[in-house]
């Protein structure tokens, strides 16, 4: 800790030390852990039930849902990498572009 | 005689520093209003570049510089979870700028900000389609036949498999830095994944990719007090405009992370964190094994002394495993993960020795 410090940052200094080095050790532990993948596997959980049901509701009135759209997305994307391989494809046959060399 | 004024009670030495004290809470106040407003955000990753090569979100750029008088050309393979500006931060902070200056023609493989058309991205496609093309590109600009590559972190990786896995890869030079070889000595990072308590899927969202704000968490829990001392810093050095400045540099990039191609991030899980094939000395990849003691030329091994994300024992199996046990040298640095990139020590420390080293391992250019 540099000797020109106020007395006041020293002392926020070691007062985050004091509290931050137990913290660290405790998001080490395997209790943390063991919270982190259940409260992921929770949220994951909740989250999914909340949009089976809200799905049902707006395909009752024939709307889409949020997942509709992300499924659409999804399949757009996919529709747009296969384009552009194949656009690369074609600029390799024509040479403008360097093939990749694999041993 | 009349008695002595001790020191600490001069009239001149105490109306000095009332004026000071007075001067920079002035200043404090100012730059506080600026701070809390985001107002004058510093310029990052500022270094003029020109972009010689674009395919995706993948861009390939080269920084204009003073004269090149050194060649390979330098090409930086930024890693997959950050953005690439933290190795050109600022001016006169920027390891970009000092490799510039120091007269290395510098090339920056940035991979942007990865979508839905990125969900699919494996290792293959970074090592054997984007690297291949992107430093076809360079020799074919720079018109030198070879390079020096330099890997950031998992970039590192991507480094150490192209040059390993491509005969024509022509690498002189293999820099990497902070480049985790040894997964189970990650710690924290990726203990959740390494374990089985989380499945690559859980942490996918409906992009296809690992969201930034899980790879943000991850790093944040590693020292989720520390923000207290930096902002305590910042009010203790709010008058100084140039460490503030660089207070929000680091501030911005810190909290700039992207998202992880789905598919690098079940290959990353599955081989490197739970087989931790690295070790193994090779790894399967587009239906080949690459060996990576086949990296022919130069390695350096560089790596942050304090690093708490690839601490050192994740780093030092480099020296047994990648390229010709004869060209392989070690360089270990002060600093953490990411202040040995950028800051007073990487300006102090790593540019001057990194650009050294590149240069002894480089020639003249005609």
């Amino acid at each position: 800790m540099p000797a020109n410090q106020p007395l006041w940052l020293r002392a926020v200094i070691r007062v985050e030390r004091t509290i931050g080095q137990p913290i660290e050790a405790a998001v080490r532990s395997d209790t943390y852990f063991d919270l982190v993948s259940t409260t992921t596997r929770v949220q994951r959980k909740v989250a999914g039930t909340a949009e089976g049901v809200s799905r049902r509701c707006l395909h009752l009135l024939n709307l889409p849902a949020g997942s509709d759209i992300r499924g659409l997305r999804q399949q757009l994307a996919r529709m747009e990498r296969r384009l552009n391989e194949l656009s690369h494809d074609v600029a390799e046959l024509d040479g403008n572009e360097p093939p990749s060399g694999v041993t | 005689m009349s008695p002595r004024v001790p020191t600490a009670l001069n009239p001149g030495d105490v109306l000095q520093r009332v004026n000071r004290d007075v001067e920079r809470s002035i200043l404090r106040a100012r730059n506080g209003i600026r701070y809390v407003r985001g107002t004058n955000r510093p310029a990052l990753g500022a270094t003029p570049k020109d972009v010689v090569w674009k395919s995706g979100k993948a861009e390939l750029w080269r920084y204009k510089g003073g004269d090149r008088r050194y060649g390979p050309p330098v090409v930086i393979i930024h890693s997959l979870v950050s953005r690439s500006y933290i190795l050109d931060l600022r001016p006169g902070n920027s390891t970009v700028e000092y490799l510039t200056g120091a007269g290395l023609d510098v090339f920056m493989l940035d991979w942007g900000v990865p979508d839905e058309l990125d969900a699919d991205n494996d290792l293959e496609r970074y090592v054997d389609w984007y690297l291949p093309r992107a430093l076809a590109e360079v020799r074919r600009v720079s018109g030198h036949d070879e390079v020096t590559l330099v890997g950031y972190c998992l970039g590192g990786v991507l480094a150490a498999l192209y040059a390993a896995g491509h005969e024509e890869a022509r690498v002189r030079n293999l820099i990497l830095m902070a480049t985790p070889m040894d997964f189970n000595e990650m710690g924290a990072m990726v203990a959740l994944l390494r374990e089985g308590r989380l499945n690559p899927e859980e942490m996918i969202d409906e992009t296809g990719n690992v969201p930034a704000d899980a790879l943000y968490s991850g790093f944040y829990m590693l020292a989720p007090t520390s923000e207290v001392a930096q902002k305590a810093m910042l009010l203790e050095n709010l008058w100084n405009d140039e460490f503030v400045e660089g207070f929000q540099a680091m501030a911005t990039w810190s909290r700039d992370h992207v998202p992880f191609p789905g598919a690098a991030f079940r290959q990353l899980v599955e081989l490197l964190v739970r087989q931790n094939i690295l070790m193994t000395g090779a790894i399967p990849l587009g239906g080949r094994q690459v060996v990576l003691a086949n990296v022919r030329g130069n390695v350096l091994n560089a790596m942050a002394e304090r690093d708490n994300v690839v601490p050192p024992p994740a780093v030092e199996p480099v020296m047994e495993l990648v390229g010709d046990p004869t060209r392989r040298e070690e360089l270990r640095l002060p600093g953490g993960h990411v202040t040995f990139g950028t800051g007073r020590s990487a300006f102090k420390h790593t540019m001057p020795k990194l650009t050294a080293w590149i240069i002894d391992h480089s020639d003249p250019s005609p």
